[in-house]
């Protein structure tokens, strides 16, 4: 089974210099023209899938605490 | 409170055999979106879903928008008669899907599915091209409107 872990340096360069300079016509300058934040794409891709999947989570639970307090305020 | 690190560590931990498709998929794989649930994919063995209904039952998963005290069974039994369950639990929300529109049933991912290390546990993960492909075919706003970010993240990373 194929393994999802962090880009390797050449990876992470290859992808970086992507996301900055989109091609003509590419899909990543569709997203562009779409509206993504490509430099938002260029963080997550530095950090490993656990750090992803962590910051993430932190975030989601962070939402959920001042949602409640939100709440409880009404 | 929501813990979807709870949630992946009990089914890896009860030995379920899953595959975590949806937005945590993405994320995973470096998409910026966020998501209030855990969506995935599971085998409908007899023992899996034995497994499955195990692991989550201390949790105590109801259906999802329904009164709490709405009578509900949460076993191997009610799982053998649904193919797509979206739950309420005490750690957060959790969508359980026997098949994938688009990829298919989890014998169908498992040959694309990647593993990775994530909630301090090994997990398998629907590939980017599958994810693609999955949210082409649900068609619904919320997943084509991910559609351009999830290929941008596909491109950059062509070799």
């Amino acid at each position: 089974m194929k393994q999802l872990r962090a880009l390797t340096p050449e990876e992470l360069a290859r992808a970086e210099e992507r996301l900055r300079n989109p091609a003509p016509g590419s899909r990543i300058e569709a997203a562009q023209k779409y509206g993504i934040d490509l430099t938002l794409l260029i963080s997550h891709l530095r950090r490993t899938p656990a750090e992803r999947a962590r910051e993430m989570h932190d975030a989601c639970r962070v939402v959920e605490k001042y949602r409640g307090a939100a709440a409880k305020q009404k | 409170m929501m813990n979807f690190e709870a949630l992946v560590q009990a089914l890896v931990d009860a030995g379920v055999e899953f595959v975590i498709i949806g937005g945590w998929s993405a994320i995973l794989q470096g998409s910026a979106y966020t998501t209030e649930d855990l969506d995935i994919c599971f085998a409908r063995t007899s023992e899996n879903l034995r497994r499955l209904a195990r692991a989550l039952a201390s949790y105590h998963p109801r259906p999802a928008g329904m009164p709490k005290d709405l009578p509900f069974v949460w076993d191997e039994v009610t799982m053998r008669n649904g193919t797509v369950f979206t739950l309420d639990t005490d750690v957060g929300r959790i969508d359980l899907l026997a098949e994938v529109s688009g990829v298919g049933t989890f014998d169908d991912m498992k040959s694309t599915a990647v593993n990775t290390e994530a909630f301090e546990r090994r997990v398998r993960v629907l590939d980017l091209k599958s994810l693609i492909k999955a949210k082409r075919a649900a068609g619904r706003e919320k997943d084509l409107r991910i559609l351009p970010e999830l290929e941008a993240l596909l491109e950059a990373q062509e070799p």
